[in-house]
């Protein structure tokens, strides 16, 4: 083995090379970062060459990558092509069919948002993997009855997302229902075209459903009753089915296998439904409930007693809730994890103290919007629920630093807290500071944080990944410093309107190698330098919102062409760019897929015209004045169209500088 | 006769014929095709006449008028060696072809061209069987009138075949002399004769020098009117006792006048209401009071009024007064739609799909409606016109799916369906009309065109005999020996293997099943 491994620099590697290729894939499954993987490729072959023979998973960024992927890895049984750029039909089959003719043992095959494949390209694919049991497809938009139809050839599908594939059918989900009978998990949602006929053929054709999506669909009663014949029917998603109530509820009854119920929205949905379905479903754990009950009713609470044993997530958002409902929720319902009270009016520190006294065990509270809480709340909440992970505490305008400091105190499970519009101070983050777990901080329009409390999230709190600054207008460059420093995690980032942050900031910042999104909105002081030192740092940048950045020049969009190969999602609206910066950008970004370009009034049409010229293949999603279709050819915007790409056009004046 | 008459251009002159030739073609409720005929052997040798191959073959097998009354075991059994003979020959041919496709792709017109003369093939081998079967007939010991299933057997045979018989549609030269004298039987005897009356004047028409020839080789519509016979005033419920009810029965004139008040008492029509309130003062003094002649008042006195029931004023038909299972006809429009459905030329003509005709232009209003655009398609190639009719059928069949509109675009198994398809359809058209019968039991089906036969007798009734026999005619629908199970539509390739080897295991006597089915159904 190890004599066609080069002679390693360091004797360890050459250890490496000399144990056998499955103990050092053994060794690389322990290994779960990507990027301590890629060191370990880049360290030896012998890892390299374990890897590609072991790995199971890919998640190529660019349709060129498809086929050395498919070929270096035999073994691969997950693809994720939701990211891969410019893929279409012909180079997915070609990809495929390069796969040097043996069978792919690919089980789960990811193409949400992938519009540039359609029925050939599914067909390609089938025919290829004949072993595919999962394809996600979901926001296909253009996505119908064909697809599907090539889709069904799979006999083998247990899984179908196909959320927002706005063409499907009745037909089409009856190509599927009888091309994959053992389909065990399916998602139609925002299918609107699928009704009762399509449903109930579904349910006579896959017995082994065992979740099934039908959220906003036109859909009635009728399609309940169907859907009750699925003996193994777990999980069911109702979500905004306005012609739903509470006789389909009823229908739902028969059996005692649903586990999760989720009617949230269903405007015709009460209490009674709810309890009639609770009454024979014993064995119920989540009931998602949100914005659908006019008022919660005795009938219900009563009811909750049958299934406190069970039930873990009951989310209640926007009802009428009072002390005396949440008391009788938290007598029920002993083994809560989650509870949803968002936008619920009624919910006081009395309502959330007898809730918590009685549920130890809850880990997610949201109370967004609930404008009653004070810091009671969150003392009872930190003497009863020490296991407690999430508060969504946005809105709670009563809340300040001591209630946060018995939060922290009490609660050293904490990993995301969102106290977007409480008006917290820095003292609070230096309380917050002390949740070493702490993953996710929303922190926006909290205009009195200052610098000196991102210093002590900085000093701490070193596993961070979210953090939003959004409208924290008293940040300046140290406190991103600080921030930087200690937060080396940090992968999605919001600095919108913060405008006292310049060049240097970005400098800092460009020490986070994991950000992925950046957004950076209004950021009026910072330049062509300050991107330029973003684009050289953060690699791994996907999505980048330069929105009313009006010192950004062409600089910062040639460091962007030049080094962020990887960004996914650009907004330059209103950019001080001109038409020679954006071809650049266009032509060499090959991740690119959407792109947001309102009111670049130093571009000229032929500067348009040329730089989507050069990306058609790829964008899927673009924004553009409404002034310009009218003025850009049209055989350019049939090209776009045929790729799958969807232009949103501004109904703003064209202004022209250039 | 006067040659004018074979032109047809007298309207009153067919009338008089179809009146004695299809006088005993409705024996039943039911049966509204026109032109079913009581035997066999004239209509399957004109069928033969017309495909040359196997004119000599259809001659051969033709039942002499001897050999009809008494069973003779012989010509059976060298039917069945020839049968069998041609089975394999066909089969070979499948096969070749079958191992064609697996070297080189499929889908050369050569392939396509090779179907079709095994579609011929085997539909010309599906005559034989049924003209050997039918050649049993004859030899039951029960006289044919008495037995239902006997007359149903015999006028479904002839149908498949039935252009000699419809009303000279096609030329069915040595029908006379084919004729076998098998009047023992009281229900042939009569029908015999009326045949024999009437075959001068239909030579005559033969012979002219447009034997309307255009309507003859058009495909016979008569689905759609089946569907619609329900609303003929078929009340199978109301089982009024024979002379509970008064039975009026309006001359044909009447009928087809464009009337829309008749007298309920004489049964007049008129165009206008008062023209016929003048007209009831002649029916006594009560009707000359103010009161009447004023704009009539509804319910006034309709209470006492006698039950009033109507009469088909055509000799034979069942809802004539005449007929021994008289069934009665509830109301004037029901009597003008029955009549005009099945006793009159169909003259309204789809001009979306130039197909189908229609006697009752409501009808063709109503297939106009569903006509093209709004069919819904089975993979099997069953078309239906309600969305929920095929879910409901791809439910009840294993491996049917929806079929997606026909594009260009869609290469690969779509279109090789569509190639095996077309001389099928072809071949279903000119084999003619199915039997299909009456609408009862087959509403909720909903099918549509000829070949909604196999709707017509529920899925659930087919006895393999006719599931093969309407495998010919309708491709795509993977019909295997057991009724219930069908096999995916994807596997086009050995479709036509699996045909021809069901073709051949078929049992003649499989008809009697079908016979009984079809009897089921008409009751």
């Amino acid at each position: 083995m190890s004599q066609d491994g080069k002679p390693s620099s360091a004797g360890a590697v050459a250890g490496v090379d000399a144990l056998s290729q499955d103990l050092l894939a053994h060794a690389l499954a322990g290994v779960h970062d990507p990027r301590d993987r890629k060191s370990c490729r880049l360290a030896s072959r012998a890892f390299a060459r374990a890897e590609a023979a072991s790995r199971r998973s890919a998640r190529p960024l660019r349709c060129e990558a498809l086929p050395r992927v498919l070929r270096a890895f035999p073994s691969l049984t997950s693809l994720d092509l939701s990211a891969c750029a410019g893929l279409d039909d012909a180079s997915l089959a070609a990809a495929l069919s390069s796969a040097g003719g043996t069978e792919l043992g690919v089980r789960r095959v990811s193409l949400a948002r992938a519009s540039g494949v359609g029925w050939r390209g599914l067909e390609a694919m089938v025919a290829a993997c004949p072993r595919l049991e999962a394809v996600d497809l979901s926001h296909c938009v253009a996505a119908g009855d064909r697809e599907m139809a090539a889709l069904a050839a799979a006999a083998g599908l247990r899984e179908l997302v196909m959320d927002k594939c706005l063409g499907v059918t009745d037909v089409g989900l009856a190509k599927v229902a009888v091309g994959c009978p053992g389909l065990d998990r399916l998602s139609v949602k925002w299918c609107r075209e699928i009704s009762d006929i399509g449903i109930e053929l579904l349910a006579k054709k896959c017995p082994n459903l065992r979740s099934v999506d039908i959220s906003y669909l036109k859909v009635s009663n009728e399609s309940l009753r169907s859907l009750s014949t699925l003996e193994k029917l777990e999980e069911i998603a109702l979500v905004g089915c306005m012609f739903i109530d509470d006789g389909g509820l009823r229908m739902l009854c028969a059996g005692n296998s649903l586990q999760s119920i989720d009617v949230s929205r269903c405007h015709h949905v009460t209490s009674q439904g709810l309890a009639s379905l609770i009454d024979s479903q014993r064995f119920i754990q989540k009931i998602n409930a949100g914005d659908s009950l006019h008022e919660i009713e005795s009938c219900f609470l009563s009811k909750l007693s049958t299934i406190g044993e069970t039930l873990t997530v009951l989310r209640l958002d926007g009802l009428e809730i009072f002390a005396s409902n949440l008391q009788a929720i938290g007598d029920s319902c002993k083994n809560l994890a989650e509870i949803g009270l968002s936008k619920c009016n009624g919910v006081t520190d009395d309502g959330i103290a007898s809730l918590v006294v009685h549920c130890g065990y809850l880990r997610t509270i949201d109370v967004t919007c609930c404008h009653l809480l004070t810091n009671d709340a969150l003392a009872v909440i930190a003497e009863n629920c020490r296991m407690v992970e999430c508060l969504r505490l946005e809105s709670c305008p009563f809340i300040n630093e001591k209630g946060l400091e018995r939060i922290a105190t009490h609660c050293s499970h904490l990993k995301e807290i969102d106290l977007t519009d409480c008006r917290i101070n820095d003292e609070a983050l230096q309380h917050l500071a002390s949740c070493s777990e702490l993953e996710i901080l929303k922190l926006g329009l909290c205009s009195s944080i200052s610098d000196k409390g991102l210093v002590y999230i900085g000093s701490n709190c070193a596993k961070l990944v979210e953090l939003d600054l959004y409208r924290c207008s008293a940040i300046t460059d140290e406190g991103l410093a600080a921030v930087a420093q200690g937060c080396k995690k940090i992968r999605m980032l919001n600095l919108c309107y913060c405008t006292q942050i310049t060049d240097a900031g970005l400098k800092h910042l460009s020490t986070l190698e994991e950000l992925t999104n950046l957004e950076m909105r209004c950021l009026v002081r910072i330049t062509g330098i300050g991107i330029t030192s973003i684009a050289i740092g953060c690699t791994s940048l996907i999505e980048l919102d330069l929105k009313r950045c009006y010192s950004v020049d062409d600089a910062g969009l040639w460091a962007l062409s030049r080094y962020s190969q990887n960004l996914r999602q650009l907004t330059i609206s209103y950019c001080q760019v001109t038409g020679l910066g954006l071809c650049h950008l266009l032509g060499s970004l090959r991740s690119l897929q959407d792109l947001k370009m309102v009111h670049l009034s130093w571009v000229s049409i032929e500067g348009f015209e040329m730089s989507l010229r050069a990306a058609c293949g790829r964008l899927k999603k673009l924004k553009l004045l409404g002034g310009l279709r009218s003025v850009l050819s049209p055989e350019l915007l049939q090209t776009l169209q045929a790729c799958g790409c969807r232009v949103r056009w501004v109904d703003k004046p064209l202004v022209y500088k250039g | 006769m006067a040659s004018g008459t074979a032109t047809n251009a007298d309207p009153d002159q067919q009338t008089v014929r179809s009146n004695s030739v299809e006088q005993f073609y409705f024996p039943r409720p039911g049966q509204s095709l026109p032109g079913i005929p009581p035997f066999f052997g004239p209509p399957s040798s004109s069928l033969y006449l017309a495909n040359d191959n196997e004119a000599k073959v259809g001659n051969q097998l033709e039942p002499n008028p001897s050999q009809s009354t008494d069973w003779d075991p012989q010509a059976i059994v060298s039917n069945l060696t020839f049968l069998e003979q041609k089975i394999k020959q066909v089969k070979d041919v499948v096969q070749s072809m079958s191992n064609r496709e697996n070297q080189v792709a499929s889908g050369s017109c050569e392939v396509a061209a090779k179907q079709q003369l095994i579609t011929a093939d085997l539909t010309s081998i599906i005559i034989q069987l049924i003209t050997t079967a039918g050649s049993l007939l004859p030899s039951m010991k029960n006289p044919l009138s008495s037995n239902p299933a006997v007359r149903q057997l015999s006028n479904t045979l002839g149908s498949p075949m039935g252009f000699g018989m419809n009303a000279n549609q096609r030329p069915s030269v040595d029908s006379k002399t084919d004729i076998p004298d098998i009047g023992k039987a009281s229900g042939y005897e009569e029908l015999i004769n009326s045949l024999n009356t009437t075959q001068d004047e239909r030579d005559e028409l033969i012979k002219g020098p447009n034997p309307c020839g255009g309507e003859g080789s058009e495909p016979t519509p008569m689905e759609d009117h089946d569907v619609k016979e329900s609303d003929d005033g078929d009340h199978e419920g109301e089982n009024l006792p024979p002379g509970s009810y008064v039975v009026l029965q309006l001359e044909k004139e009447e009928i087809l006048a464009p009337h829309t008040h008749f007298c309920l008492i004489c049964g007049k029509g008129f165009k206008r209401d008062a023209n016929l309130r003048m007209h009831m003062r002649g029916h006594g003094d009560e009707y000359k009071t103010a009161a009447a002649l004023a704009k009539p008042t509804r319910d006034s006195g309709s209470d006492h009024a006698p039950v009033t029931r109507y009469s088909c004023p055509f000799v034979g038909c069942k809802r004539n007064k005449e007929h021994k299972k008289f069934q009665p006809l509830k109301t004037i429009l029901c009597v003008k739609n029955h009549y005009k459905r099945s006793h009159c030329d169909k003259s309204y003509t789809c001009s979306r799909c130039n197909t189908k005709k229609f006697s009752v232009i409501a009808d063709l209003k109503t297939h106009e409606k569903h006509c093209g655009r709004d069919k819904w398609l089975c993979s099997c190639g069953t078309t239906f016109s309600r969305k929920d009719k095929l879910f409901g059928h791809v439910a009840l069949f294993q491996g049917h799916t929806p079929a997606l509109p026909m594009d260009d675009v869609k290469v690969s198994e779509a279109s090789e369906q569509q190639q095996g398809s077309e001389p099928m359809n072809e071949i279903s058209r000119s084999m003619g009309c199915f039997p299909c019968s009456s609408s009862d039991g087959i509403s909720n089906l909903d099918m549509k065109m000829a070949d909604d036969v196999r709707g017509y007798y529920s899925p659930m009734s087919f006895d393999p005999c006719f599931g093969a026999l309407d495998d010919f005619t309708r491709p795509g629908f993977d019909i295997s020996e057991d009724p219930f199970s069908f096999l995916p539509s994807g596997c086009t390739s050995n479709n036509e293997t699996s045909r021809v080897n069901k073709g051949s295991n078929v049992p003649p006597l499989g008809l009697w099943k079908w016979t009984e089915t079809l009897s089921d159904f008409s009751h």
